[in-house]
């Protein structure tokens, strides 16, 4: 493949050309994007991006965008992957260190603190009132979310043709269906979902090079 | 009551086998419940505090670890969603051998397919804990078209809807 063999030696002499911050410029880095992200993932992205990209030139635009890819197949919340990824890039396990130190630690600790200034207002009046309105908000939010997550899938499928969007739809709405009705657990849901649609795509594929 | 070490356990589960912040929702939802550790109400909460605090929305998990078995619970959380990522160094040099087969494009697509779908029917389950009337409803729907506009920051989506809870309680 012609790519491929590129890529990996594009990456295998990057490392020495980046690692000329020093540890404690790294972690003020991720320090300074795990504050200021706050309102999810997407603020996270944006101040990665900035700071890896444009910042300090750590990864290209394309390497960027791959490695995001690779993060969303693999186990975790992907900004949290990016971030090793980056990290790794940087200086290796002392980059990663760094980048999970400055992403998470912060946050985390912010987070603890409103958690446990929750549950000392959660009894008043006014907070139980801000509460109910919120959860259905999250409800709203958490649809857009299934959205944004599902359209790009179905999106895929129907440029490929029929038979490929017809099987996302049935994964989307059998995933659902299954979890609702039936007593098979999520995990195998989740994996039986991954597994049948491997196989599909992979018959498609076969079929589609056939046919040309 | 909750035995701290496999609360650690099923977060560790949940997050190795999802692939996102919120991909571990339904893995950690029906573990929990079904052995009446945490209520739709925990999650609905810790979901809430995710999206306002800083950082990756996926940090609910440590507000819900904090708020089922306190500090150590939420340090427990944080362990167990920074280990599982830690593969992705590991699936990187994978992908760079395998990614372009249609069926490991296949499988992502369907993991995500079925992450969505799950996803819908959890969704389900907090509605229906905060009940289906039409304040809700509304509310709901309120905010999916300010987070359909993607101009909105999330926490003022949700201090607008504090504002309304306060205004309508």
């Amino acid at each position: 493949m012609p790519g491929v063999s590129d890529r990996k030696f594009a990456e295998s002499i990057a490392p020495a050309a980046v690692s000329c911050l020093s540890p404690w410029q790294q972690l003020l880095i991720w320090l300074n994007i795990g504050i200021q992200s706050f309102g999810g993932g997407a603020a996270t992205l944006y101040l990665i991006r900035r700071a890896a990209v444009e910042q300090h030139g750590w990864l290209t635009d394309e390497e960027f965008t791959r490695y995001w890819g690779i993060c969303q197949i693999s186990p975790g919340i992907n900004l949290v992957g990016l971030s090793i990824l980056i990290g790794w890039r940087v200086a290796r396990w002392l980059g990663v260190a760094l980048a999970l130190a400055g992403l998470l630690v912060p946050s985390a600790a912010i987070t603890v603190a409103l958690t446990a200034g929750y549950a000392s207002v959660e009894q008043v009046p006014v907070v139980r009132a801000a509460l109910r309105g919120m959860a259905p908000a999250t409800v709203g939010l958490g649809l857009m979310l299934a959205y944004t997550m599902a359209r790009p899938l179905l999106a895929a499928g129907w440029r490929e043709g029929r038979a490929s969007l017809a099987t996302a739809w049935a994964l989307l709405i059998g995933s659902a269906l299954a979890t609702a009705f039936t007593p098979v657990p999520v995990l195998a849901v989740l994996w039986g979902g991954g597994a049948l649609a491997a196989l599909a795509h992979w018959q498609l594929a076969i079929r589609q090079r056939r046919a040309s | 009551m909750i035995d701290g070490l496999l609360l650690f356990l099923l977060m560790l589960k949940a997050a190795l086998f999802s692939t996102s912040g919120i991909g571990n929702l339904p893995i950690l939802h029906q573990d929990l419940l079904s052995r009446g550790w945490a209520t739709d109400r925990n999650f609905t909460e810790s979901l809430a505090i995710g999206q306002i605090s800083p950082g990756p929305s996926g940090l609910w998990v440590i507000s819900l670890g904090y708020l089922l078995d306190g500090l150590r619970g939420a340090l427990f959380a944080l362990i167990a969603i920074t280990l599982p990522p830690l593969l992705v160094l590991v699936v990187h040099s994978f992908y760079r051998r395998y990614g372009d087969h249609p069926a490991t494009q296949g499988f992502v697509r369907g993991l995500g397919l079925a992450v969505a779908g799950i996803f819908l029917v959890v969704l389900f389950g907090i509605m229906r804990d905060a009940g289906f009337n039409a304040a809700n409803g509304l509310i709901a729907l309120g905010a999916l078209g300010l987070g359909a506009t993607r101009r909105m920051p999330v926490i003022i989506v949700m201090a607008l809807a504090a504002v309304v809870g306060i205004a309508l309680y």
